[in-house]
């Protein structure tokens, strides 16, 4: 398992455009060997509605190009059969072709408005669930308070009182300490679930980390057809952190990615993991084919509450963050090559000597 | 559950419905600190299966509960006839819930942290208006009594009269004679503690309003 760099062209997405050019071929040979007037290229409008499936729409509009001009080749190369009827053929399938295309590109519109309105949701979703989180943490902070404030009120009457009621007031103080360590440890558990503070530092090989956190998604990959490719380094140096969060952070990835294929067509699910050392760091990335992010938005899903997911909270990521960057690395995403995104963080490399 | 030990009838009794301990203990401080007798719960069922004194009295009510919330519990006391006045107390009120709250009849809708005092002068209120609306059922439950001690023939006169039928008009109608009317109407008036027609007229309305 040496390095690698994952360039490639997923494999299926090759397979299509090899299905799609022998297509093309057998129509174009047909069209051209047969008379004139036999409408052969009226089958390309077939090929079309077959690569919407998998075509951006740019895809689309350079396939139509081509059924076109294969149209227009094969008539003119072919020299035997009734003209008069060839050229109304010929235009009966270059209207053909045109119309499948436009309906096709109709149906990627579509397509994508029914993603936007995905999206949409998700936010919504998200807003609300954030909402909620923070009623809960608001309640829970307030009832502590509105008992303080009203004891602090009764404790007065006490001692205000004649003769003042000193016991009933010292009830009322030492009910109001109480209290106040009450919102205070509401307040604490709230950070200490925010901050991802690294307890312990150890020793950790991270391929093995990731050999765990894959063993953890195995069903997952298997059960939904999805390839996984291994790029990791062998000797890759240790380093000193916290294995558990770590692998959290890991393991965090690897389902992110998942879930983000899922969401997308099953016939080209690849995941692929890398790990290597470069200049005093271990790098650690997981690919994916998926849904992918805006490039303006590559920064937001480290944000908290940011999510693609339907049920999402968002806050998987910004907790990696927090956990990797407390570790002293740094986590960041980008496009992957052809669809998807591709997750990937750093941790430095450290001598134990130096700790 | 009961802070103030000597509970005389006319005492009157604030009941507090939180499930909130802290928030509990605090009311039930502030509350005694003014010499108020207090009862606490820490659910609206455990309020139910308490049985509400015969006291004037009125209801502390926090909205947000595991079982049930303050204002479904709202709608629940009246069905039951439980016709405390409610002063809704609430971590995080808006306009639609204090809308609702005081369409089911809440005297105060108070956000926490509430002002003591606001507190306070809501469950004074309360209890103002729960012993007047104790002493109107008292007196129409009187005059209910009052209006069980006619005969059958008495209570079709003095339906008549309140109408304002003539005693001629009413013998046809009861197909009696006139003196007859005369002496039950007599009977009336003296039964139901009445010194002029005016006066029965109020009764006969305060009777029938109650039901």
């Amino acid at each position: 398992m040496g390095i690698a760099v994952f360039r490639a062209w997923p494999a299926k997405s090759v397979q299509h455009l090899g299905m799609i050019g022998s297509f093309l071929l057998c129509i174009f040979i047909l069209d051209t060997i047969t008379d004139v007037e036999i409408a052969f290229a009226v089958l390309y409008v077939g090929v079309i509605l077959l690569a919407v499936r998998f075509l951006s729409k740019r895809g689309v509009r350079v396939l139509a190009t081509i059924c076109i001009f294969l149209t227009i080749l094969s008539f003119c190369l072919t020299s035997s059969g009734i003209w008069g009827a060839g050229i109304w053929n010929c235009l009966i399938s270059l209207s053909a072709i045109g119309i499948a295309a436009y309906l096709a590109l109709k149906i990627v519109d579509a397509e994508a408005a029914i993603h936007e309105s995905h999206a949409q949701l998700a936010r919504i979703a998200r807003i609300t669930s954030l909402g909620e989180l923070a009623a809960s943490i608001a309640h829970e902070v307030n009832q502590p308070l509105a008992a303080i404030a009203t004891t602090a009120n009764a404790c007065r009457r006490w001692l205000d009182a004649h003769p003042p009621n000193v016991d009933k007031a010292r009830q009322s103080a030492d009910r109001i300490v109480h209290d106040a360590n009450r919102a205070s440890e509401v307040v604490a558990r709230v950070r200490r679930w925010a901050e991802g503070q690294p307890a312990l530092k150890e020793k950790l090989d991270l391929n093995k980390s990731i050999y765990e956190a894959l063993s953890l998604a195995q069903q997952e990959i298997v059960g939904r057809n999805i390839s996984l490719h291994l790029h990791l380094e062998n000797q890759l140096p240790p380093v000193f952190v916290d294995p558990v969060q770590i692998q959290q952070v890991i393991a965090n990835l690897l389902l992110n990615a998942i879930e983000a294929m899922l969401e997308g067509p099953s016939y080209n699910r690849q995941l692929e993991v890398t790990s290597r050392s470069e200049s005093g760091k271990v790098l650690v990335a997981v690919a994916d084919t998926g849904v992918g992010i805006p490039g303006d938005a590559l920064d937001r899903p480290f944000d908290a509450f940011w999510t693609t997911k339907e049920k999402g909270i968002g806050i998987g990521l910004s907790i990696s963050r927090s956990i990797i960057e407390a570790h002293g690395g740094r986590i960041w995403a980008m496009p992957n090559v052809n669809t998807g995104a591709v997750f990937q963080f750093t941790l430095p490399i450290e001598e134990e000597t130096t700790r | 559950m009961t802070s103030a030990s000597d509970v005389s009838q006319t005492q009157p009794v604030v009941y507090v419905i939180d499930d909130d301990a802290s928030v509990r203990a605090a009311i039930d401080d502030l509350l005694a600190s003014v010499g108020l007798c207090v009862k606490l719960f820490a659910s609206s069922a455990e309020f139910l299966e308490d049985r509400v004194a015969d006291a004037p009295g009125c209801l502390v009510l926090d909205i947000r509960m595991p079982d049930q919330s303050g204002l479904d519990f709202q709608r629940h006391m009246k069905l039951v006839g439980i016709c405390l006045p409610v002063i809704i107390i609430t971590g995080h009120g808006d306009i639609p819930m204090t809308v609702r709250a005081m369409k089911e009849g809440a005297i105060e809708f108070l956000t926490k942290p509430f002002r003591d005092q606001d507190l306070l002068d809501a469950i004074q209120r309360g209890i103002q208006q729960d012993r007047v609306r104790r002493q109107q059922a008292a007196l129409v439950a009187n005059l209910r009594e009052r209006w069980k001690s006619l005969t059958q023939g008495e209570r079709e006169v003095m339906d008549l009269v309140v109408l304002g039928r003539l005693n001629k008009q009413i013998a046809a109608m009861l197909n009696v004679s006139e003196i007859t009317v005369k002496v039950r109407r007599g009977h009336v008036m003296r039964k139901m503690q009445a010194s002029s027609l005016a006066e029965l007229i109020r009764i006969a309305d305060k009777i029938t309003e109650s039901v």
